[in-house]
């Protein structure tokens, strides 16, 4: 019970800094949208583009983003104070994953309704399907990125570093979702199979990420 | 302990030689590909190599997480070090190859794919290593992505076979090849030499990386 309330404060903390300024949410719907409008010109915009479009504008936003949380946590020195919390530190992993995960949760929405206007798809329908497919590359994603925010703290240039860490590492869930979304819009075959990859993508990191950021967080 | 890193390089130079022989001159050319087949007796060494360095990696790297002892941290950034080596070996060879054979330097083939990946996440492991605060941290936080990125190995390469595969019929299709007994025998004997020279490298940076770590503990007051 305990270690539900910590995790859920810790939640709830992230989510107000972000609500109160609305610095990441902002500024990774900015980038998501720019690669959504680019790539829709150069490549042209045809509804069957869409979908890797999507997934290429939420990765690329989205190492902004999980690297701008960790940096708030260092400036403000919160992360110090966190530590000092008597207790495992496997629920601020948690804590901050969830936060991420509502994050681009957000950010998918917002980016699915640009698509239905930019793209003239019909989403409604399938609102529900594309939202939980899209929840499972999410969580994939944040499961490594958490990990590798935390990672990075100690290292110079980590702004830097997140997209070459992050973007060869969630390939996995770029492939998966990109065909996954393709499989809910156009009823395109092998759905199924992509459910596992996320799935076992999911499964593997969500249990190897917490043990190993507590070896990240741990003082050297 | 001295002995070792002479006998194994030594052991090494021997194969390797035979291993031009065999490659250059004992084995015939392919039915379909020619002379061409003969970068395949090194490409091939070289993404076995790689791999072996990435296994070396994930397996110190959780001893080093686990135990602690400075030699795992060692070895594992020394394999880090050899994996961006051979996956860039492989590589290059493959592209050689691939321009003759294929009609061009690049396919979208899961196996250079992945490849390319493996390279650019071990070298991000050794950035990691190079920008981390001080030189313990950097080395945990190394293996970290060393155990991150050899467990997603499996995980793109069946991503990638399968996106190419379930939507596009393989743009180049290779027929079974039937290998003639002198050209298994040359991959074979490659194959043992690559290793031994990996594993003669491995040993060579492990000496280079106690003495590096033995000078800046003695720098220290």
């Amino acid at each position: 019970m305990n270690a539900w309330r910590r995790t859920v404060a810790l939640v709830r903390k992230d989510l107000l800094l972000e609500w109160r300024g609305r610095e990441t949410i902002t500024t990774m719907g900015g980038l998501a949208l720019l690669v959504v409008l680019l790539l829709g010109l150069v490549l042209g915009g045809e509804a069957a583009r869409a979908p890797a479009i999507l997934w290429v504008a939420l990765l690329l936003a989205a190492t902004l983003g999980v690297s701008r949380w960790t940096q708030a946590e260092v400036e403000q020195q919160a992360l110090e104070t966190l530590l000092l919390y008597p207790g495992s530190r496997e629920h601020l992993y948690w804590g901050t994953w969830a936060a991420l995960t509502l994050l681009l949760m957000t950010l998918l929405g917002l980016l699915l309704a640009a698509l239905g206007l930019l793209f003239n798809i019909d989403l409604w329908a399938r609102l529900p399907l594309l939202l939980g497919a899209g929840f499972l590359g999410i969580a994939g994603l944040c499961a490594v990125g958490t990990l590798f925010a935390a990672l990075l703290v100690h290292v110079r240039g980590r702004e830097l570093l997140m997209p070459l860490l992050l973007l060869p590492v969630a390939l996995p869930v770029l492939l998966g979702s990109v065909r996954l979304t393709e499989a809910i819009l156009s009823g395109a075959p092998g759905g199924g199979l992509w459910l596992g990859v996320l799935a076992v993508f999911d499964i593997l990191f969500l249990l190897v990420a917490p043990v190993l950021y507590a070896v990240v967080m741990e003082e050297a | 302990m001295r002995l070792l890193p002479t006998l194994l390089g030594g052991a090494a130079a021997v194969l390797l030689a035979a291993g031009l022989y065999a490659g250059l001159v004992a084995s015939p050319p392919d039915a379909f590909q020619g002379d061409y087949v003969r970068i395949m007796y090194v490409h091939v060494p070289s993404a076995f190599a790689a791999y072996l360095a990435v296994g070396t990696v994930f397996v110190t790297s959780i001893l080093y997480l686990w135990r602690g002892r400075a030699l795992y941290d060692h070895v594992a950034h020394s394999a880090t070090e050899l994996a961006t080596l051979f996956t860039a070996l492989a590589l290059a060879g493959g592209m050689i190859w691939g321009k003759p054979v294929w009609g061009t330097w690049w396919a979208w083939d899961a196996r250079l794919v992945t490849t390319a990946m493996l390279f650019l996440i071990f070298a991000a492991a050794l950035l990691v290593r190079e920008l981390a605060e001080d030189r313990q941290r950097g080395a945990r936080l190394a293996a970290v992505v060393g155990i991150i990125g050899a467990l997603d190995v499996p995980l793109i390469h069946y991503s990638v076979v399968w996106f190419r595969t379930l939507h596009q019929a393989p743009s180049i299709t290779r027929g079974e090849i039937k290998m003639a007994p002198p050209m298994v025998a040359a991959l074979l004997v490659n194959l043992l030499a690559f290793t031994l020279v990996y594993l003669y490298l491995l040993l060579q940076r492990v000496r280079l990386e106690r003495l590096e770590a033995a000078r800046s503990a003695a720098a220290e007051p």
